[in-house]
This record gives C-alpha cells, structure tokens and sequence, in this order.
C-alpha cells in the first residue's frame, strides 16, 4: 500500500467535488461570445477561485509526477468480487500517459483562467476538470483491467458536463450522444473483460500478455471475438470507425480548453485502453496473423483516410479539428495493430506529438473564438497579421500534424511506416505507408491554408484595417509552450524514442 | 437449542401481533411503535444471521415440537437471515423517507391503518423467507397481497383505487396459478413440507413417473409468482400501483414486495424441484425469454414515458426481467447473480423512489417530467441522490448495479445456448437504461430559464435563455419550484443518506456481500 499513488488520483477528486459543493459566487455568464465582447465581469470571487484550481491541480500533478517517476509504487484499495481488487501500480506505459496528460492538464488550466471568465459557471467547469484529472490518474495507474474499466468510465460521465458546458440544446443532445457512444464502447469493452476473465490466468497487466494458454485450448474462436468486440469498443473513444461520429458533434459545442483537453488527452483513453488489453492482457502473439488483426488494420486506416477526407471537407474550424483528431488517433491504432516494434513505438511517441499538437490547435481555436467569435475557416483570413504569435504557433503545430521535419510528427510517422514496412502484415505492410502519406497530404491541405491564409488574405483581407490585437499572456504562454514541446520533440527525439522503444521491447519481445 | 433459533418464529409474530396493536393506536403512536417493531426484528435477524453463519450449517424449526405433517416448520439458513435483515433495513429507510408524504396524503383518521398493512407486509415476507411449508407460503402470499393493496389504496384518489383493483384482479390470478400448483404438487407426492417434497420429487423424476404432472405443477408455480412479481408481459399493473400511491408504499412495493415472491421462486426451485428437474424442465427457458423480452421492453416503456415516478416504475418491469433472466440460466452462477440483483434493486429502486419524491418536492409537488427541470439545484441532496441511483440502474462502477452485471455476464458467459442472448440483452439494456435515466439526470441539473435570469442577478434576460426555451417541455412552467434546504425534513435526509451509503457498500465491497449468498445457496441443497 503507497499512499502516495493513492494521492493524485483522490486529491483532485475531493478538490473538485468539493469545488462543486462549494458557495464561490461564479462570474456572470454575461455576454454571448462574440465580436467585441470584450472582458465579461469578474466576480470578487474570482481570483480566489482561480489560486484553488491552480494549488489542488499543481499539488495534485507534483505527486502524480512524484509517484510515476521516483521507484515501483503499489497499492491495492480494496477487493471489489472475487480475485478482482481495486489495484494500482506505476509501470512503463503509465508513466508516459502521466507526464503526457499533467502537461496538457497545467497549460489548459492555464488558458481556461482566461477563456473560461467569459464562458461562465468556472465553478462547475473547473470542479469537473479538477476531478477529471484525479480520474485520469486512476486509469493510468491502474494495475488490472477491472479498475481500468472502472476509471474509464467515470472519465466518460465527468467529461460529459464540460461537453455540455454551455447548457444549450444542441450541447446537451452533443453531451448525451458522447455519453451513448462511449458507453456503447465501454460495454464492447466489458464483453471483452468478461470472457478475458475465464480464459486468461490473471487480469492483472502484465507485459506480454497474462492469456492461459491451455485454458483458451479450442476457444479461440470466441477469444477473437471478445477481444474484437474490446477493440472496437475502446475504439469508441479514440474515434475509430464505426463508433466515431460522436466527436465532431462534442468537440465544437464544447469551451475550447474542454474540447483541447478532450481531443489531447480523454480520446487517448481509448488508446490506452485497447494497449492494456491487447499488449498486457491478451498478448500480441496471440492476434498475430488473425483476422482480428486485419480487421484492426483495416478499420484503423480506414478511419485515417477517412477522418482526413471528412476534416478537408468541413468549413467549420473546430469540427475540421475534430475530424483531425479522428484520423490522428487512428494513425496511433494502426500503429499499435501492427504489432511491430517499431510501429509500437511510433504510435506511442505520436501520443504525446499528438497530444500537445492538438491541444494547441484546439487553443488557438478557442483564442479566435474568444477574442473575434469566429468559428468559419473562411472567417480567419487576415488572422496573421491580427495576432502573428498565435498564428505562429498555429503554423508550428500543423506542421508537426503534418509531419513536416525537424517536428514530431515527422519522427512518429517515420516509426509508423517504418514498423508497417517490416512487419509480416502482407498487403498492409505496404498499403499502410501509402495511406499514411496520402493522409499527410490531406492533413496538410486542411491546416496549413488557414496559416496561409491568415499570413496573406489576399485581396478579400484588405478591405478592412488590420489592427494588431495579440491573445494576452496566459493564453499565449500554453500555446508558445505546446508549440515548443511539439518542434523540440522532433529535434531531440532520442529520450522519449528511446523510452517508448523499451516499452515497445518489453511488451512485444519479453 | 439456542435461544437464538427462536428469533425468525420469533420476529414473525411479533409482526404480526403488533398490527392489531397498531389498529388501536393514533397515528403517531402507531408510527412509533412500527418503526420500534422494524427496527428489533432487524436486530434479531442480524444475530441470527451472526448464529447461523457461525454454526456453518442451517437448522429447522419446528412450531410447538410436532413434526410433519401436523406441525409446522420454519427454515433458517444463512441466504434467509440475510434477506431478513436486508428487507428490514430497506423497510425502515422506505417508511423513514416517506413520512412527509403519508402525513400529506392519508386521512387523518386511517393513518395507523397503514401501520397495520406495513406490519402485515413485513410478518408475510419474513414468513416468504423462512417457511419450510408450501401451503404455509402459499398463506403469505395472499396476506402479502392483501395488504400490498391496503398500502396502495390508502392514498384515497380515483388512480389509485383503479391501480389497486387492478393489482388486485392480477395478484389473485398470480395467487390461483400458485394455488393449483402447489395442489397438483400435493396430489404427486403427497407432502406439503418443502424438504419431503423434495425426496420425492427426486424418486418420480428417477422413475420418470408423473413427469408431465410435474412440469405442469413447475410450470404454474412459476407462472403465477411470475405475474405476482410482475415478469413482463404481466406487468400492466404495475406502473399505475408504483406511480401513484404514496411514497413509502411505491418504494416497499417495488423494492420489496416482488422480491418476496422471487425469493420464494428460488426456494422453490432449488428446495422443492431440486436443481436437476429444473434444469431439464423447459420452464426455466421460458421464463429467460420473458425475461429478456423484460429487460428491453419495460426500458422502452419508460423511454416514452413522461411522469417522473412511472418511469422509475417501468424500469422495475425491466430489472425484474434481468433477476428472471439470471433465473432462466438455470445455473447456480445466474441464481446467485439474480439474488445480488434483488439486492441490488431494492436498494437502487427505493432510492430513486425517495429521491424523486425530494425532487417533486422542489418542484411544486409535480412529478411530471417537464416540471423537474433543474430540481437537482433546487434540492441538492435528492439531486445526488438521483444521480447515484440512475448510475447504479446504468451499471456503472462504483455502484450496486454494475457488480450485478459483472454476475450476470460471468454466469452467462460459459453457458452453452444462452451467452450470446444474455451478453446482447444486458448491452441493449444497458444502453437503453442510460437513455433514460442520464436524460433525466442532465435535467434535474439543467437550470431554468427564470432561474438563470433570477439567480445571476443581471438586469437583462440572460441570453441562454432563448436557448432553453426551445427544450421541449418547458414552455409550460409553473414556477412553483422551491429550495429545498437539508434539514427541512430529517427523516427523508437520513433515508437517502443510508441509501447511498447502502449502494457504494453494495457497489464497493461486494466481495463479502456475494460470498455470503453463495453459502447460503449452498445451504439449499
């Protein structure tokens, strides 16, 4: 028992609850969001507000980071049925999500301060994304597939009020399609569990798989598709086809340091999800070759191509996002279907490229929005010349989706063709890299007219005087941070290469 | 022998000594000594169960020291003691959270009358569960139904006399089917003791004498508790008897009641038939398919539905269909599974029942699901306690309900014919659960247009509120919605409270909670 562990995920859960309980006057949901809004009135409670969020969420990610990277750390809570306890444990791939989600977590808190007075009800928004965190931290450290299960889920329902933040119509039919998808997926994923939980020795992680051998003897039929039926169901929240459409609906209607912190870091809940199961429960051996594979294989890519077609189509800047985010994820997927080396740790180094490019982008959104109400594509034009520091940012993060060098897109990807290249997957060895570069293409002519379009507007822009009005500091800083991790990481890209290869060593070689 | 092994016999005239006594009493006084009553067969239930547990085995006792067939037996064992104190505590908190209500809506005159009907209730449950004798059961259940109709009836509207002439008219068919069973039962074996039916149930199944007698006698035993505990498609009664009497009454009916007759199904089966016959027989499959026509069909009832309490009352129909179901597996793993949900629904129903009634409360005293729209700020602690009972009903971790999901599936899974059913049924139910109830979670805590305007104090309409408008329901709003603080009403705060409490321990430490039940199935053999 490690009391310490047990600190980041209970901390912010109690903060934020209490948070919710609390008697903080919240700041007036005074103006729409629009043009020339300008600064919506602060309550006098505001700044006390504020310097909680910022103490429970620093003291809880201090420990979060303190637990994950300082020793083997342990703890089991209590024993919910028979031989399946509530257990904790640091390992590898947690630790990486750990670091991964308290950076996202801090930069967005960061921008929320600023974006979220206009927004109003901060009490609700900031105790949601407070226990959202501690959550988080629950599923990352989770020692069994059962109390994944667990935090999975309750991630589900405490990222659904910041979905339907605003308290329209259209967010709350939003909020209640996320909830019907990602529980549709949580209950694939249960049918997973159960069957797992006869035929494996253990539903404890472990890396390289805890499968009975002979227990599974003559199953192996419904074996595949229990674990199919996991796949597409965590797939629900990675947005893997077919359980997808529900992020273009949530992301636009949610405040943009909602829909930032969703597309960075709760999709990828998915991801870890469908790791631990099939790299820590079932075993890559066991899938090699099967058609679970290839229907993993397919479907992922299917959702790459598919995400990019659908982002280059749409006009509106947040969905286009979204639509992004659908593609990327999946890169991640395919990555981890092809059960390479490799692949494995191209996929797990475009988490966290993927993870800081998009809450950036998402950010930049939500300054546009903020600071002009626009949401349109087309609306962004001249944009360049307004507040050049975002744009810049903007750019250096589309590149990096891109995967343009010296950015970590490009190393990810390099991983990811590079795995599909050497593994034994037959056609998608090669259709693999062909689709992720017809991908790249798309991905670049989808985000890079904005920047173009915001540094030169061409005659359209000109009609109107271009005053410069730059995003203020605490919006600026997540963003010059989230663009810098992204460019630095493919500029030295040996140390989380390096980890996410030893990972990639233990799981797939043990 | 232990003093202790009076006590079920005990707590079973008690109860039923302390209704005339009621009879006699003023309201408040009656009250008094009903809650006094609960509370000391609670008690001595728990120091049975502690005895039984203890001494590993379960006994027999008999009324007066005359053995069969002239004297009478009761049977205690580990399953029993449990259900008793379970059944106790959740009738305590019911009657607690329901104070206000009953006060409200009984004549001033009859209100220890329903003190009578309570105590009656809980005397025929507690016989339900310890009887060792068919016809003594078969007693109960009609003393059980006549006073489930009294706690109907009392709140004097046209609804609830059609409600209760209507649960009236089912039960006592329910009560027939029961009746020609247990005599077509008699007329084969020639016993009415559970224990010396059971023998010779196993020689005729051996002989393979009077099989179709025996299916017949199997087939309406369980077709009449099955309309007794509402297993659709026999379940047209019960939305009107749940959605319109009094508070305490809907919550002990629904949690309660149904599960009684359930109880003595599973006894039935297990004790009476014997495992291995009712295996074989087709019944068992017939009660899965409703079942499971149940579980997807009382969800969609109370998808249309548009009154707060009937449709807490229409997903009863559905997770009865999940304890038939779990029945229909014929297993030992799906009986075990049906008997934690049984737990588990009484707990989680009751609790919806409470917390709806705080939420009308807050809302005018309207019930109608136009009207609850953000209650859940209006009366925080029912808000909560919603929102935990619809978790629980969705099956999501944490609580009562996903632990019984988790038996469900490990019994199914593994079963040769019935997996793929059951997996897809609990999916589907799972999904149409969350329709339903987080809809209605989302509304409780969505505020009000006027609210907004009046509680931000802008001088202007707050902009979101076009937006609200266009929400169907709430065009028509009667703002007779008020706060509702924590202490107003003590007792009702206390029943939630111990609800909640009694959902994360269900829903958190079942590992003790199952392993007691398994022991106590074992004790059926």
């Amino acid at each position: 028992m490690d009391a310490l562990l047990l600190v980041p995920i209970a901390l912010p859960l109690i903060g934020g609850a209490a948070l919710l309980v609390s008697s903080f006057r919240e700041s007036v949901s005074g103006g729409r969001r629009g043009p020339g809004a300008g600064e919506a009135a602060a309550s006098p409670h505001w700044p006390w507000l504020g310097r909680y969020v910022a103490a429970v969420l620093g003291i809880s990610v201090v420990s979060a980071l303190a637990a994950a990277w300082t020793g083997e750390r342990e703890a089991v809570l209590f024993t919910l049925l028979d031989g399946i306890p509530v257990y904790f444990r640091v390992d590898a791939l947690g630790r990486l999500f750990v670091t991964v989600a308290s950076v996202i977590w801090m930069l967005a808190m960061l921008f929320g301060f600023v974006y979220m007075r206009r927004e109003g009800k901060e009490k609700r928004y900031f105790g949601f994304y407070l226990m959202l965190y501690g959550i988080l931290m629950g599923l990352y450290f989770a020692g069994n597939l059962v109390t994944m299960y667990l935090f999975y889920e309750l991630t589900t329902l405490a990222s659904m009020p910041l979905v339907l933040h605003s308290g329209k119509r259209e967010s709350i039919m939003a909020a209640l399609k996320y909830l019907f998808y990602s529980l549709c997926g949580a209950y694939g994923g249960l049918f997973g569990i159960f069957f797992l939980h006869r035929y494996c020795g253990s539903l404890t992680f472990a890396a390289g798989g805890t499968l009975d051998p002979a227990a599974a003897q003559g199953h192996e039929g419904i074996l595949l598709i229990a674990v199919f039926a996991a796949l597409v169901g965590f797939g629900a929240k990675a947005g893997m086809l077919p359980l997808h459409a529900w992020l273009p609906t949530a992301h636009p209607v949610a405040p943009s340091p909602a829909s930032a912190v969703l597309s960075a870091v709760i999709v990828k809940s998915g991801v870890l999800a469908a790791i631990r199961v099939v790299f820590y429960i079932v075993g890559p051996e066991f899938l090699r070759g099967t058609w679970v594979q290839r229907a993993w294989m397919g479907l992922a890519l299917l959702t790459v191509f598919t995400g990019s077609l659908l982002a280059y189509r749409e006009r509106v800047f947040k969905k286009r996002l979204a639509y992004s985010t659908v593609s990327q994820v999946s890169y991640i997927l395919f990555g981890l279907s092809l059960l390479t080396e490799d692949a494995f740790a191209g996929a797990l180094f475009h988490v966290a490229v993927h993870a800081a490019a998009k809450c950036g982008l998402f950010l930049t959104a939500g300054v546009f929005a903020y600071h002009f109400g626009y949401t349109k594509v087309e609306e962004l034009a001249g944009m360049g010349k307004r507040m050049p520091g975002t744009m810049w940012c903007y750019l250096l993060l589309s590149l990096t989706l891109v995967g343009i060098p010296p950015t970590g897109g490009f190393i990810s990807k390099w991983y990811l063709a590079e795995g599909a290249l050497q593994s034994d997957a037959g056609a998608f060895a090669w259709l693999g890299p062909a689709v992720l570069l017809l991908s790249a293409l798309l991905t670049a002519g989808y985000l890079l007219p904005v920047a173009m379009g915001g540094f030169f507007p061409g005659p359209r822009g000109s009609a109107e005087p271009l005053e410069r009005r730059e995003a203020p500091p605490a919006m600026l800083l997540p963003l010059v941070m989230l663009a810098a991790l992204a460019v630095l990481s493919g500029i030295f890209p040996g140390g989380l290469a390096g980890y996410a290869s030893d990972i990639a060593g233990a799981v797939l070689s043990p | 022998m232990a003093f202790v092994q009076n006590f079920p016999f005990m707590s079973i005239i008690l109860s039923l000594f302390s209704g005339p006594l009621c009879s006699v009493l003023d309201g408040k006084r009656a009250r008094r000594v009903n809650a006094a009553v609960i509370v000391i067969i609670g008690g001595m239930s728990i120091c049975t169960l502690r005895y039984v547990i203890s001494a590993g085995r379960p006994y027999v006792y008999r009324m007066g020291h005359f053995p069969a067939p002239w004297g009478n037996e009761i049977r205690v064992g580990v399953l029993e003691a449990f259900m008793a104190c379970f059944f106790c505590a959740v009738t305590l908190l019911c009657m607690l959270g329901g104070i206000r209500e009953r006060e409200a809506q009984i004549e001033e005159g009859k209100q220890n009358l329903y003190y009578v009907m309570v105590n009656l209730l809980l005397c025929s449950l507690l016989a339900l569960i310890y009887t060792n004798d068919l016809f003594t059961a078969y007693v109960f259940v009609e003393i059980n139904t006549i006073s489930a109709c009294g706690l109907i009836m009392i709140r004097q509207t046209g609804r609830t006399f059609e409600a209760a002439a209507r649960y009236m008219i089912m039960s006592l068919l329910g009560s027939g089917l029961l009746l020609l069973g247990i005599s077509y039962l008699y007329a084969v074996t020639g016993h009415l003791l559970m224990s010396d039916i059971r023998q010779q149930v196993q020689t005729i199944a051996a002989t393979g004498q009077y099989h179709i007698s025996l299916m017949v006698a199997l087939g309406l035993m369980s077709v009449g508790l099955a309309i007794k505990s509402a297993l659709y498609p026999f379940h047209a009664w019960l939305p009107d008897a749940y959605g319109y009497s009094t508070l305490s009454s809907s919550a002990i009916l629904s949690s309660l009641v149904s599960k009684g007759y359930i109880f003595l199904l599973v006894k039935i089966f297990y004790r009476v038939v014997g495992a291995q016959v009712v295996r074989e027989s087709k019944v068992v499959n017939v009660l899965f398919v409703f079942g499971i026509a149940g579980m997807i069909m009382g969800s969609l009832s109370a998808i249309r539905e548009g009154n707060l309490r009937r449709m807490i009352a229409y997903s009863s129909v559905a997770q009865i269909g999940y304890i038939y179901m779990g029945l229909g597996l014929a297993t030992e793993a799906g009986s075990i599974a049906s008997l934690y949900h049984v737990l588990s629904h009484g707990a989680t129903k009751s609790l919806l029942f409470v917390a709806a009634a705080g939420l009308a409360d807050a809302s005018g005293g309207s019930d109608k699901y136009g009207d609850i729209t953000g209650a859940g700020f209006r009366n925080r602690l029912a808000g909560v306690a919603f929102t935990v009972g619809s978790l629980s009903m969705v099956g999501m971790p944490m609580f009562s309900g996903f632990i019984s999901k988790l038996l469900f599936a490990q019994a199914a899974v593994g079963h040769t014919h019935k997996m793929f059913p059951t997996v897809i049924a609990l999916a589907i139910s799972t999904v149409l659960n969350a329709v339903y109830f987080m809809k209605t979670v989302i509304r409780i805590y969505t505020r009000r247009p006027m609210e907004q305007a009046g509680g931000s104090g802008a001088a202007g309409p707050s902009p979101d509120a076009g937006a609200h408008a266009g929400m169907p329901g709430t065009e028509s709003l009667p703002g007779a919605g008020r706060q509702v603080s924590l202490w107003e009403q003590p007792a009702k705060t206390a029943a939630l409270l111990c609800f909640i409490l009694l959902n994360l321990i269900l829903g958190l430490n079942s590992d003790p909670i199952v392993r007691l039940i398994q022991s106590g199935f074992e004790m059926f053999e």
